[in-house]
């Protein structure tokens, strides 16, 4: 199945662009109509995929993070991809409550709150070579 | 349906603000109004600027008023649950007011809402 659009965009791993991450999904997904839970389900699933690549990735050092949608009519797929340290144990980070950093007052929900608000989570990593997140969401139009 | 998704990335005003905090006293409660977005950027910002107050203020519990907030993800929790560690160190309360339906969702998601009182 082809996709209806797609877009692709890479930003530094500054905490900043966590918000611009998020309108531009919500602005590349706006345009079937969708209904605002749903824009806003994608919104957080972003915003706490980039996170992690800007803390956990990056230590919160310079680097580049690429976020890839695939629009189709029923749903979107997003992924976000940085080319940092990698996650060594994939299972043990998707943990709950999980955290390698309690000292930002991380809550360790970024993975869980990624798995309930999206339809799908898959999570790909090399150590010392980066991580790609990959998410489906069903879309329902208004 | 343009002017809705305006709103959800301007938070309806014509520049993009992307956090303000407010305080105010009522007797020994510090009252905290946050507008804007909450994520990890913006709250290490907002961590700060409550917890200094919370100090500087002869106060003992708190309430966080997200009512003007427009998004929030984990790191709000982060931050709301660290609030709660400072406040009941001190022996003090702390409550939630008037979240929005999509912030409602990550508070019930992350079981903060069984741990602190929310206002509707």
């Amino acid at each position: 199945m082809q996709p209806i659009n797609k877009m692709r965009t890479e930003f530094s791993s500054k905490s900043v662009n966590e918000g611009f991450a998020r309108v531009v999904v919500a602005s590349f997904v706006a345009q079937t109509d969708p209904t605002i839970d749903i824009l806003a389900d994608i919104r957080t699933a972003v915003s706490e995929a980039v996170t992690n690549a800007i803390i956990h990735g990056y230590d919160e050092k310079e680097g580049i993070i690429t976020m890839e949608c695939l629009l189709y009519a029923d749903h979107v797929k997003i992924t976000i991809e940085d080319f940092g340290k990698g996650i060594e144990d994939i299972e043990k980070a998707k943990t709950p409550l999980y955290t390698s950093r309690p000292e930002l007052e991380r809550s360790g929900m970024g993975f869980t709150v990624m798995e309930t608000f999206m339809d799908s989570l898959t999570v790909e990593s090399v150590p010392g070579k980066g991580t790609k997140i990959h998410m489906t969401k069903q879309l329902e139009y208004r | 349906m343009v002017r809705e998704i305006t709103k959800l990335i301007t938070n309806g005003e014509s520049e993009v603000k992307q956090m303000d905090v407010r305080f105010k006293k009522d007797g020994i409660t510090l009252i905290v109004s946050i507008e804007g977005e909450i994520d990890h950027h913006t709250s290490r910002l907002m961590k700060e600027r409550i917890d200094s107050k919370f100090i500087m203020e002869p106060v003992k519990n708190m309430i966080i008023d997200l009512s003007r907030v427009t998004f929030m993800d984990s790191a709000g929790v982060g931050l709301i649950m660290g609030r709660m560690k400072r406040v009941s160190s001190v022996g003090g309360k702390l409550s939630i007011r008037h979240p929005k339906p999509e912030i409602i969702k990550i508070l019930k998601m992350s079981n903060v809402d069984n741990l602190i009182s929310i206002e509707a």
